[in-house]
């Protein structure tokens, strides 16, 4: 696998925004690569910086929010300064993103027919003909998409609203509008978070089957470790807008190095050992506009010292992991 | 979670009798009947359950299953359309609006979106105190010493007194809300998805809050959630509830160890789990859950249940109690494991 090109490579990238209380630094430096294929988690809580991210992966940071600074490729193609011209015949072909409240994202007043539709004309060289027999092509691909998300009897529910799906069905229905050019790489931002268990459990599965189908890379942005260890080959964990902890899936939830990651995993209560008892991390995450020079998790880690109040690096450790923290502890 | 021996044979602490909620969808906006007669939300549909003194029952399932309003009908926050709850050998269902005032007292609920759930333009001792005022335990100066107080056991500080509630976080918020459903020193408290709408370090603060509360003020909890680790972790007791009906209760370790209704199982094996390890066989769950209004005959689980056979689809599954004290409604326990 590491011996290709990622399909995408973040690195040092920087977004602020300008805000009234001053200026936020959203994402703080991160640094990542998807490979062609793969499945990367990006994990953290709110206000971590993930969805931000991902939005200026797809271009779609507006003001008052600007990309600063680093650099953002995808298929060896420089995104950051990219115009909107350059970044329409790149979304929803090359890559897609689906966001996280599927009610808001779908346009209630067009038809779920329309909304997958128009991507497919958007691309123009997708499909062949005059004007009508390229709409009655789309149609039958914006059929075939439901189909392939397991929505029933597509043909009539076609021409149905979004207020007419349930919840899951409609964030399937933005996966089939996302996945309809077929691109290389889907960002799911939260794809389950407003989902029942069993009905995530189907998504999560679709979007697996997919991406073994179409052999996308796909980057899957939530706060649940559970998901991740499950369906992703790579964790990236956030904190406080930068990337603390990055590597094999396995490693980083079987050996954490930092300690913001061993802390939440902590947290979750596991079926398994329901004996063990959860243990929260105290505090609260720092606001982005007050950060601490140093380590950002230095409020709440138990295990601080002197050197974490100057600036820290992501380094690489042993166990092939990239860690943002100066503890030996973290195996370095 | 404690140990509690459930063989001693002690009369339960709360007791909902075949509960019924429907609600009128033919009522519009202004009151108005529209719609065809008939189109009733059977939010609960004929519910009994038990909660004995000092335990944990938590009650899970997916959203539109009717545990909230359960959860609200057990308090008559939502009035039941029948059935009965008897609360300490008290048959709450018929109380007169005066003694229900009386006994709400001893019952408290705290709500699953702490957004939501605070007068934005009040102060937090107002939203604190309100209750004791209306209820007329204390007055002036005894309002602030014991908000003082209950500020200090949900770990917030006193200062925090004049602050109004946007100037929290999700966790100090819900924080806030325990403090006020413990305002009046209940017994039983209705914990509503108290911890979904926080982020997953914030959860575990709260979950060991009204853990350690539990313990120290003896409470007994009925707590709702859609989150089975969650649920696992702090209930002696679990009731699995889908589309009006409590499909199988147990105790904690049974139901999880040994799930016997399909829908337990599918619940179970749906959840990702950080060890990587589900167990075992994911059962798979086709469609959505039906509407409410014109829920499936026979067993309501047939249309999505794997396993449904003729007798699902025309008779609806009684409850009934297995050796092992796990109660479960299904058709096909009989039959063996499935």
């Amino acid at each position: 696998m590491n011996s290709c090109q990622p399909i995408l490579s973040i690195s040092n990238l920087q977004t602020r925004f300008a805000t009234r209380y001053g200026l936020v630094t959203a994402v703080d430096g991160v640094s990542l690569d998807v490979m062609p294929g793969e499945c990367v988690g990006v994990v953290g809580e709110s206000g971590s910086g993930k969805s931000v991210t991902f939005a200026s992966v797809m271009g779609l940071v507006k003001k008052p929010g600007w990309i600063d600074g680093g650099s953002i490729i995808f298929e060896g193609q420089e995104l950051v300064g990219l115009n909107a011209k350059g970044y329409r015949s790149l979304r929803g072909k090359e890559m897609a993103m689906t966001m996280q409240d599927a009610l808001t994202a779908l346009n209630p007043a067009l038809t779920i027919g329309f909304q997958i539709m128009e991507v497919l004309l958007a691309h123009d060289e997708m499909l062949t003909g005059s004007a009508r027999n390229r709409k009655r092509e789309a149609r039958d691909r914006a059929i075939e998409m439901m189909q392939l998300v397991g929505i029933p009897s597509p043909e009539t529910r076609l021409d149905e609203y979004p207020h007419q799906f349930s919840g899951g069905m409609r964030q399937r229905m933005m996966i089939a509008i996302a996945l309809a050019c077929r691109p290389k790489l889907l960002i799911a931002d939260e794809p389950t978070t407003a989902l029942d268990v069993t009905i995530q459990a189907q998504v999560l599965e679709l979007i697996a089957d997919i991406r073994e189908k179409l052999g996308m890379s796909v980057v899957l942005i939530t706060h649940d470790l559970g998901v991740v260890a499950e369906y992703c080959d790579r964790i990236a964990v956030m904190y406080a807008g930068q990337v603390i902890e990055f590597g094999p899936t396995k490693t980083v939830i079987g050996q954490p190095a930092h300690p913001y990651t061993q802390g939440l995993l902590r947290s979750i209560p596991n079926l398994a050992h329901l004996e063990r008892r959860i243990k929260p991390i105290e505090g609260q995450v720092p606001e982005l506009i007050n950060l601490p020079p140093g380590c950002r998790f230095i409020g709440r880690c138990e295990s601080r010292q002197e050197a974490c109040n100057q600036t820290i690096a992501m380094r690489e450790i042993d166990n092939g992991c990239s860690v943002r923290c100066t503890l030996p502890g973290a195996r370095g | 979670m404690n140990s509690i021996d459930y063989s001693i044979g002690e009369a339960p602490f709360i007791e909902a009798k075949n509960l019924v909620k429907h609600y009128d969808s033919r009522r519009g906006l202004w009151g108005k009947v529209t719609g065809n007669p008939g189109s009733l939300v059977q939010a609960v549909d004929g519910v009994s359950f038990s909660i004995y003194r000092g335990e944990t029952l938590g009650l899970i399932g997916e959203s539109g299953c009717g545990k909230s309003t359960l959860g609200r009908a057990v308090l008559r926050l939502h009035e039941p359309t029948s059935g009965s709850i008897i609360f300490d050998g008290i048959d709450v269902t018929d109380l007169n609006a005066a003694d229900l005032k009386t006994m709400r007292r001893r019952m408290q609920i705290i709500f699953q979106d702490p957004y939501a759930s605070l007068n934005p333009r009040k102060t937090i001792e107002d939203i604190i105190g309100t209750a004791l005022r209306l209820q007329g335990l204390a007055k002036g100066p005894d309002i602030r010493d014991r908000v003082t107080q209950l500020l200090e056991n949900v770990g917030l500080k006193p200062e925090h007194m004049s602050r109004f509630p946007h100037q929290f976080s999700g966790g100090q918020r819900q924080r806030i809300g325990i403090a006020r459903a413990l305002a009046l020193n209940p017994e039983f408290i209705v914990c509503d998805e108290p911890v979904s709408a926080l982020d997953v370090s914030i959860q575990a603060q709260v979950i060991q809050l009204l853990d350690e509360l539990k313990h120290e003020l003896g409470l007994t909890y009925l707590f709702i959630s859609h989150d089975i680790s969650v649920i696992g972790y702090v209930s002696d007791r679990i009731a699995v509830m889908y589309l009006g009906d409590i499909v199988e209760t147990g105790i904690t370790k049974q139901i999880l160890a040994n799930p016997l209704h399909p829908y337990t199982q599918a619940l179970l094996s749906a959840v990702p789990r950080v060890d990587g390890k589900g167990s075992g066989e994911r059962v798979k769950l086709t469609g959505d859950l039906p509407s409410p209004i014109n829920p499936p005959n026979g067993c309501k689980f047939n249309t999505r249940c794997p396993f449904a056979k003729d007798q699902c689809r025309q008779t609806k599954p009684i409850h009934q109690t297995l050796k092992s004290g796990t109660t479960v409604a299904c058709h096909l326990v009989n039959d063996g494991p499935i």
